[in-house]
Formats: C-alpha cells, sequence, structure tokens
C-alpha cells in the first residue's frame, strides 16, 4: 500500500512544562480513533514510569494516527512528541528535523513562557510552521486574548485564528486537526529517490536489536533492503519496518514522508547515531541530510554504589541506561573516598536527576554521587590544551597557564515585581546583563550570560525562593569564556577527600570552602582524635574547622550480668562502624557524606 | 578463681537512675524468696559439685533492707552446699539508713568480711533527688558501725548541676569513713528510669564535662593513695575486689536469685527478672534460667580482651595464647595497628594507655572480628 504524500502531515507540539502538550497528544489520538477512552492509560505518550509521575517527557515516542477530514478525505497524522525541558532541547530539535509543522501550546492562563520562547524559536529556526494552540479555556482564569495578543507580539506568529481548546475536557480538539490539514504542509521528498532516511531516536530492544526512529525523506525502505549509515561502514539486512500506532505495527515499506521505525538486527546503538541518515547500500544517496550537532554531556557528577561490593550492578545499569541514552556518557572514576564507580556526564541537572533516579528505582541500588561539576578547558604553560570533568584530574596550578570555563545565554521570564532580586542573584553568580524586555505589563524577560558552573551550584532553588516559583528559566550553552578558576580542595586531617573537591570561580572558593568545612564539622562524629577540617586552594589554607576528640566512650560498668549486654551494645556500635568511609585516618558515615554531597547542591 | 552471686530483690524506695531488679513493693515476699533462693543454691551446687569457689558477693537492691537472719541463712546455704575456700572474700552490699549494729554483727558472724556503701553523693539534695533515702550524716553512721572492716563506697559523676569540687567532698567524705575501695561510676540514663527524662531534657551533664570530672577523680585519687585498678574502680593497694576481678578476668561465677547471671563451663546464663515467675520455677524443680549461651570461639576472645582492657593491668598475652591456642599478635594485627598508639605493651602485658581508659570502646571494637 503505498501512501499519497499529500495525504501526510508530520508535526510535533511544543510547549512549555506542564503547558498541556502529553493531555493533548493523547486527546489528538482519542478523536482519530487511535485509542479509545476506555484502554487510555493516563497520558499515553509518556511510558516511563518516571515520566508520568514527573509529567515530564524524556524520550521521543513518534505515533501514527488516521483522520477523516470534513473535506472527506483520509490522513495521515505522524505526531512526534517532544520533552519539554531545557535539558532535553537537543531531544526537541531532533524531533523538529522530522517534521513539517510544530503545534505550539500555550497556557491560556500562564500565556509564553520560557519554554515557550525557547521550543517555538527551535521550530522557526528549522523552519517548521508554527499553529498556535491555546490550551486550559476550562479554567476560570483563562485570558485567551491577552495570550493570543503576547504570541502575536513575542513571536511574531498569526494567532488571531488560534484554536482555543481544552485539551482536559476535549473543547474544541476538532478545529486542531482539522487546522493541522489546513496550515502543516504535506511532506515533500521523491519516492523514487535514492533512500534518505534521518535517524532521530533510537533504542535497544533486546529482540530485535537497535530500533531506529527514522523520518523517510527520499525513497524506499522495506525488508531486505540493504542499508548503511553515513557515518558507520556497516551493512544491515533491514528485518522489519513499521510505523508507531502508537504502538509498534509492522509494514511491508516506508516511502518518502513517512514516521517509523526500521530493526536490521543492529547491535550496538553506536552503530545507528541520531542524527546520521541511513541509506540503501545497492541505490546510496550522495550526500547525507543536514543531521545534528552531536548532544555533548555538560554536567559532570561521580556515581560510586553506596555498598562498594554493587560496583558491577551499577556497570551494568548504566550501560542499560546508555544504550537508549546517547547523551548519557559513562567513565570508570575512582574516588580514594568513595571507591569505585563512574564519572557520568549529562546534558543537565534535570537529565542527571531523571538518570539517578532510574539508577535507584529501576535497578533498586543506591549511590552516592558527587558535587556536579561542568567541562572546563585547560591551557596548559606547555602549550598543551585538555578538558577536565572531574575536579581530582586538574593538573597542578604551575603547569596551568589558564582556564576557560562554559558560558550559557539564559533567559528568565519574571513578573516586575522580582526583577530586582533575580538581577541580585545573576550578578552574585557572576553574571553579565544583556537585555531586558517588558513583555507585557505582568512579565519581563531579562537576558544573562552565566558561567554553567554558578548554574549547577544552588541557583534553580535560589530563583525559586526568590521569585516564590513565579519565575521561569531557561537556557543555551553559548561556549567558553577564559576565568580565574581554582580547585578547593578540602582536608580532613591532613589527607584531602577527593570526592570534596570542587572547581570554583576564585572569588567564591573562601566562602564555598567555609560552607563545607561547616557543614563537615556538623555530620562528622568526633574521634579518638582531633580532626582538623581544612579547605585549601593549591596548598593555601583558606578555612578551618575542628572536630574535637570525644572525651568519654567507655562502658561504666562491666560486672556479672553486664558482660552479654554490654557485648551486644559493642556489637551495635561496630555494625555503625561498618557504614563508615575512611578517608585516610577519619571515618564518616556515610550518611553523612551523603547529607554533604546533597546539600552541597542547595542551600 | 570462682565467685558466687546472690542477689536481693528488695528495697526500701527505687532510685531514679536503677533499672535492676529490686521491687520495694514486693519486701512482703522476702521469706518465701529466700526459702526459694536457698533451694536454687542448692541445685546449683548439685549441678557443678566439683568446683572450689573463692568469693562470695551479696548484692542487690538492698541486702541490708531485709532482716540479717536471711542474708546469714543464704551465706550458710552457700557454705553447706558449695566448697568455698578458706578466708573466702564475702562481700555485702549495704545503704546507709538500713543498717544497725546488729546487723553487722550477724553478717560479721557468718563471715562477711566485706561492706560495699552505696553512697552516691555527699550531698543531701543531690541524694533527694535521686531518691535515696539517706543522708550524708547516715553515711557516716554507717562507717562508724564498721570501724576497722574492709569496706568500699560506690560514688556517681554526672548527676544533675554537679561540680567537680562536690565530687571531690565526696571523695573526702568516704576516706573520712575510712573505704579502702572506691567504685566511681558515670550515670547511665537507661530508658525507662525516671531519669531518663533529665537526660533527655539535658539536664544531666553532657559526656565532656562527665570526662572532666573523671579525670580530676583519677589524679585526686591518686593523691589520696587510691590506685585505678580498673576503668571505674580504686583501691588502696591490697584493698581490690577479688569477686569483680573474677568478672573481668572472664573466671567462672555462679549467680543465683532473680536476675542473676552465671558463667560455667563457658555458658553465659541469666536467672528471670521476675520475682514470682523466678520463685514459681524454683518450686516446681524447673530452671529459672531465661537465656542460654554457649561462647565459643572469636566471640569468646572478644568477652576476654573487653574485660581484661577494663583493668590497669590488662590482658596476659601469653595466658591468651595458651587458652585460645591462638598467635594473638598475628590475629589482631589489624587492630594492634589501628589502635597500637593508645596501647602500651608491657612484658606479657598489653594494656590501654592511661589517658584512653574512658574512651576504649572505640579501641575494644578494633578487637570484634567479623
Amino acid at each position: 500500500m503505498s501512501v499519497n504524500k499529500e495525504n501526510v502531515r508530520n508535526f510535533c507540539i511544543v510547549a512549555h512544562i506542564d503547558h498541556g502538550k502529553s493531555t493533548l497528544a493523547d486527546r489528538l489520538m482519542e478523536k482519530t480513533g487511535q485509542v479509545s477512552e476506555r484502554d487510555m492509560e493516563e497520558q499515553l505518550l509518556d511510558s516511563m514510569d518516571l515520566e508520568r509521575e514527573r509529567g515530564i517527557t524524556i524520550k521521543l515516542t513518534p505515533v501514527r494516527m488516521f483522520y477523516k477530514a470534513k473535506n472527506g478525505q483520509e490522513y495521515i497524522f505522524n505526531l512526534i512528541d517532544t520533552p519539554g525541558h531545557v535539558d532535553f532541547t537537543y531531544e526537541v530539535s531532533r524531533s523538529l528535523k522530522a517534521c513539517e509543522g510544530a503545534i505550539l501550546i500555550v497556557d491560556a492562563t500562564q500565556g509564553v513562557q520560557a519554554q515557550t520562547l525557547a521550543n517555538a524559536y527551535l521550530a522557526i529556526d528549522n523552519d517548521l510552521e508554527i499553529m498556535p494552540v491555546i490550551n486550559k479555556m476550562d479554567l476560570a482564569s483563562a485570558r485567551p486574548d491577552e495570550v493570543a495578543t503576547e504570541v502575536e507580539e513575542i513571536l511574531g506568529v498569526d494567532a488571531s485564528d488560534a484554536p482555543r481548546i481544552s485539551a482536559k475536557t476535549g473543547l474544541n480538539v476538532e478545529d486542531v486537526l482539522e487546522q493541522i490539514i489546513e496550515k502543516i504542509p504535506a511532506p515533500k521528498g521523491d519516492e523514487n529517490a535514492p533512500l534518505k532516511a534521518l535517524i532521530f531516536d533510537s533504542y535497544y530492544d533486546n529482540f530485535k536489536g537497535v530500533i531506529c526512529f527514522v523520518r523517510i525523506m527520499d525513497g524506499q525502505v522495506k525488508i531486505g533492503t540493504k542499508i548503511k549509515t553515513f557515518m558507520s561502514d556497516k551493512q544491515f539486512d533491514v528485518t522489519e519496518v513499521g510505523v508507531f500506532s502508537p504502538k509498534m505495527q509492522q509494514k511491508d515499506t516506508l516511502s518518502a514522508g513517512e514516521v517509523g521505525y526500521i530493526a536490521a538486527s543492529i547491535k550496538s546503538i553506536e552503530d545507528t547515531a541520531v542524527g546520521d541518515t541511513i541509506t540503501d547500500v545497492n541505490n546510496p544517496a550522495k550526500e547525507p541530510l543536514s543531521g545534528y550537532k552531536k548532544a555533548l554531556p555538560m554536567v559532570f557528577s561521580g556515581v560510586f554504589p553506596l555498598d562498594g561490593s554493587k560496583f558491577n550492578d551499577l556497570k551494568d545499569a548504566l550501560l542499560k541506561l546508555k544504550l537508549n541514552d546517547a547523551a548519557l556518557s559513562i567513565e570508570p572514576d575512582n574516588s580514594a573516598a568513595l571507591g569505585f564507580g563512574f564519572r557520568c556526564g549529562f546534558l543537565g541537572l534535570l537529565h542527571m536527576d531523571v538518570i539517578q533516579e532510574r539508577i535507584e528505582r529501576e535497578f533498586d541500588l543506591d549511590i552516592i554521587t558527587t558535587a556536579p561539576s561542568v567541562s572546563y578547558k585547560v591551557y596548559k604553560t606547555d602549550g598543551t590544551e585538555l578538558t577536565v570533568e572531574n575536579p581530582t584530574h586538574l593538573p597542578p596550578t604551575t603547569e596551568i597557564d589558564y582556564m576557560e570555563e562554559p558560558i550559557i545565554n539564559a533567559s528568565i521570564l519574571t513578573p516586575p515585581d522580582y526583577v530586582g532580586q533575580i538581577m541580585e542573584l545573576c550578578q552574585y553568580k557572576r553574571g553579565v546583563y544583556k537585555d531586558m524586555v517588558y513583555l507585557d505589563k505582568s512579565r519581563v524577560e531579562l537576558k544573562y550570560v552565566l558561567p554553567l558552573n554558578e548554574i549547577i551550584y544552588d541557583f534553580f532553588d535560589s530563583l525559586k525562593s526568590r521569585t516564590k516559583g513565579y519565575a521561569s528559566f531557561d537556557y543555551e550553552v553559548s561556549g567558553y569564556q577564559r576565568s580565574d578558576l581554582v580547585k578547593l580542595d578540602m582536608l580532613l586531617n591532613g589527607d584531602i577527600c577527593d570526592a570534596l573537591s570542587i572547581i570554583v570561580h576564585k572569588d567564591k572558593a573562601y566562602e564555598r570552602g567555609r560552607q563545607i568545612a561547616e557543614k563537615l564539622k556538623d555530620v562528622i562524629p568526633r574521634q579518638m582524635f582531633e580532626i582538623p577540617i581544612q579547605a585549601a586552594v593549591g596548598g593555601k589554607i583558606i578555612a578551618r574547622e575542628t572536630v574535637k576528640a570525644f572525651r568519654k566512650d567507655v562502658l561504666a560498668k562491666c560486672y556479672g550480668g553486664d558482660v552479654t549486654r554490654k557485648k551486644k551494645l559493642l556489637e551495635k556500635q561496630k555494625e555503625g562502624k561498618k557504614k563508615m568511609r575512611s578517608i585516610g585516618t577519619v571515618e564518616i558515615p556515610s550518611e553523612a557524606f551523603i547529607s554533604i554531597l546533597k546539600t552541597d547542591n542547595s542551600k | 578463681m570462682k565467685g558466687i552471686y546472690i542477689h536481693v530483690p528488695f528495697c526500701k524506695q527505687k532510685c531514679t537512675y536503677c533499672d535492676f531488679a529490686s521491687f520495694p513493693k514486693e519486701i512482703g515476699k522476702t521469706e518465701s524468696y529466700f526459702a526459694c533462693l536457698y533451694r536454687e543454691i542448692e541445685g546449683r551446687a548439685k549441678q557443678y559439685p566439683d568446683k572450689i569457689f573463692d568469693t562470695v558477693y551479696i548484692g542487690g537492691g538492698t541486702p541490708s533492707a531485709v532482716d540479717a537472719k536471711y542474708i546469714a541463712g543464704a551465706i550458710r546455704q552457700v557454705k553447706k552446699c558449695f566448697t568455698l575456700k578458706k578466708g573466702a572474700e564475702i562481700t555485702i552490699e549495704l545503704n546507709p539508713g538500713t543498717v544497725d549494729a546488729n546487723k553487722i554483727k550477724e553478717y560479721k558472724s557468718v563471715g562477711v568480711n566485706r561492706f560495699s556503701i552505696g553512697l552516691q553523693t555527699g550531698f543531701d539534695d543531690q541524694l533527694k533527688r535521686l531518691n535515696r533515702i539517706h543522708t550524708a550524716k547516715d553515711f557516716l553512721l554507717t562507717t562508724n558501725l564498721l570501724k576497722g572492716e574492709n569496706t568500699s563506697a560506690d560514688i556517681l559523676i554526672g548527676l544533675h548541676d554537679q561540680t567537680i569540687d562536690q565530687v571531690k567532698k565526696t571523695i573526702e567524705l568516704a576516706i573520712a569513713g575510712r573505704v579502702k575501695h572506691l567504685s566511681v561510676y558515670a550515670l547511665t540514663p537507661e530508658v525507662g528510669t525516671p531519669i531518663y527524662t533529665d537526660y533527655l531534657n539535658g539536664e544531666l551533664l553532657s559526656d565532656d564535662e562527665v570526662a572532666d570530672i573523671y579525670q580530676e577523680v583519677v589524679a585526686y585519687l591518686k593523691e589520696k593513695g587510691f590506685n585505678r585498678y580498673e576503668v571505674s574502680n580504686f583501691a588502696i593497694p591490697g584493698y581490690e575486689s577479688k569477686h569483680n576481678q573474677i568478672y573481668w578476668d572472664r573466671g567462672e561465677y555462679i549467680g543465683v536469685g532473680v536476675s542473676a547471671s552465671s558463667f560455667m563451663n563457658g555458658r553465659r546464663f541469666t536467672n528471670t527478672f521476675k520475682i514470682d515467675e523466678y520463685m514459681n520455677a524454683v518450686i516446681y524443680n524447673k530452671s529459672p534460667e531465661i537465656s542460654s549461651d554457649l561462647i565459643e570461639g572469636d566471640d569468646a576472645e572478644f568477652e576476654k580482651i573487653m574485660l581484661a582492657l577494663r583493668t590497669a593491668k590488662g590482658l596476659n598475652v601469653k595466658e591468651f595464647n595458651e587458652e585460645f591456642n591462638v598467635d594473638f599478635d598475628q590475629k589482631y594485627k589489624a587492630a594492634l595497628q589501628k589502635k597500637g598508639k593508645y596501647l602500651v605493651r608491657d612484658g606479657d602485658y598489653i594494656r590501654i594507655q592511661d589517658d584512653y581508659m574512658y574512651v576504649q570502646n572505640d579501641i575494644i571494637l578494633e578487637f570484634q572480628l567479623n
């Protein structure tokens, strides 16, 4: 069965978090009869437990729908869902490449938010047709006229006929379906040209191997087609092609304009990199489609098993997660304090959070994670350059000529009342003011250039608390800048505790050092000897606290009847000690360790 | 050396810190309790017919709170059923306010030769707060009855608002009472006792404050001629308690009566804490024990180390190696390496350095294998 391209629409939905993206997707599927209301688990697209719980979308999920329009014709809709969060901007841009249009959902009560902007601009950059939809009309506080004006003024997109809907109740959802046909162009592409299929996502299936999610730009692919990608020389025989409805449904052929999947007994996810182009070995395309930039991890953190003997379990868990998450980077790591573990790279803090939570939940492992770090460029005096993600790998200061740190372009949307507070915060975080735009009476957009390492430490929480949760924040990494950075070490009884080392700006070193030292003093139990806690930069002590030696640790009495009881008491004390981690001569309970590393990211 | 312990579970009233088996309201059961006690003595003696004993210790509760005839009866029964060495140390615990000349006379008539007096503190307001029945003056009245005898006193540190000066005055009071031996215990607030509430509310001295007092006590007593021979026990040389030394040597002892513990033939066992349950068991020829454990291997070794390191003398490594057929230095290499700087080697003995006696748990723990 060949498909008439004129009757295909490929689109995605973009929105600020919580503006109703998944709900609308569900409603579209329901209206097109893809799933009955009864079968519908709440929010079908978010299939990961974690996604559903947090109300976020992490992985891309394409769905194929059939719609019989009012003009009597049948259409195929391919909806490619996108993650809403800033960490996953990269994944959003992937799905955008596979579409001709984007539905832009705006909450009728909240209006344009930071990610509405970011995602809309992303769609515009990718030459997509933007189709605004105003959602949440069922709420009493809906102000659709104002919001429509906002969309026009801020985004420059015509919103005069934007459907005013309630994805929740189903109000006016038909208008959305009709407008998709009207506004979003049918795919171009030539099914007789050599095969060009863009891989926009992939995951690993235990039985079928790697499943590539593709948008066919030109040509056709069917079972038996010998394929290869442009980036790898390996060849594969296609074993299955199909579409998503929303479960995978086998088909004979996928042809130009269509969105679907290809399986070809591919063993490694690395062989079919996202953004690569698949072509036919026997009739190859001359050049690949313009792919994507490789997603670079920007935030790094050490991940260690709480129980050292679970190292292999942790390794298995990370490798499994990596199979479906090309953006996650893993490297073996070894800490004197925490033992064997991994240095992991993440797209951002949410990505990090999600991975850590999945390890604990899906693999039932307790982990300790170190304070997040970013990737620094180090220029050495001998003229060489290296990238440092782990503070312990920083060369001695004498070998460093200068260093660069990643910076971001930040956009913060806030009610005007909080502008002062936010400026103060950004200044404190070494931000450079760029611009301030009044979007309307009630909202201001602030633009700052900020060092990423200030964002990963305590920025979100401070922003939230200073603005009572009203501000929204979005960023993109914009490059590197030279900066006066130092490595801050924490010493316990003279020994460096590597897990606590961080790279900070010189001006922040004293403050951070003092904070961590104070925290350590609170959580380290007193021991037989006095423990000096020192914060040091390049061998120079900048802060000091002391844990006094304990003075009394004895069983006052021990006579006939006490022996058994006292022995049990000591056994208990010993059990407690077993859970301690040794840093040089100092013993710290694991819980205390976790509490230092955790609080490190908040206040 | 081997010892016999006899428990008397009666008191005039209960102290706020007491979690021992003592029942002021049950004092009416004295007659029947001692009848059972005599019977248990007989039974235990039959159980271990070949053992020879060196000490007897009558503790409580307040042994002096009951009529002296019961105590005399118990000692006679012990002498009748067990083999007691000539010149055995026989100690009884007394509380001021419960003794008179006749009682002392009767105790002595059956061979009691050591008297341990519950002084606790020399300050009447503190005594009252602890719900003790006596005053400082009562203590001196008691010691006056014991002129020329081998006496000891118990003192508590860590009481509400207690100062080092008060503790020193208490020690002076004890010395004025001619005691040759002192036990100085840090108050340990046990769950379920009234004083535990005070502890929870931070009304007792902190560990650091107690440690300060302890340090001063050790120095002060040394000045007065009392040597610390165990963490909490001080004596003029020659007046150390033989009975207690058995516990720290991991020697054998039989305990009779409610809540009494025993250690015989490698087995530790303990009688029930309930007085009626105890009497019922004895009357119906059943065992009053509620727990019984054979202590072997590493566990036995650890007991030996933990107890011996409480003493100033320490652990006799040579004897240890012979008793357990091991090489102490090899087997406990890791512990010795880690905590070596807090230990002293002195001939065959290894002991904890004087300054670290009060923080010994952390050292001892290293010797607990697995």
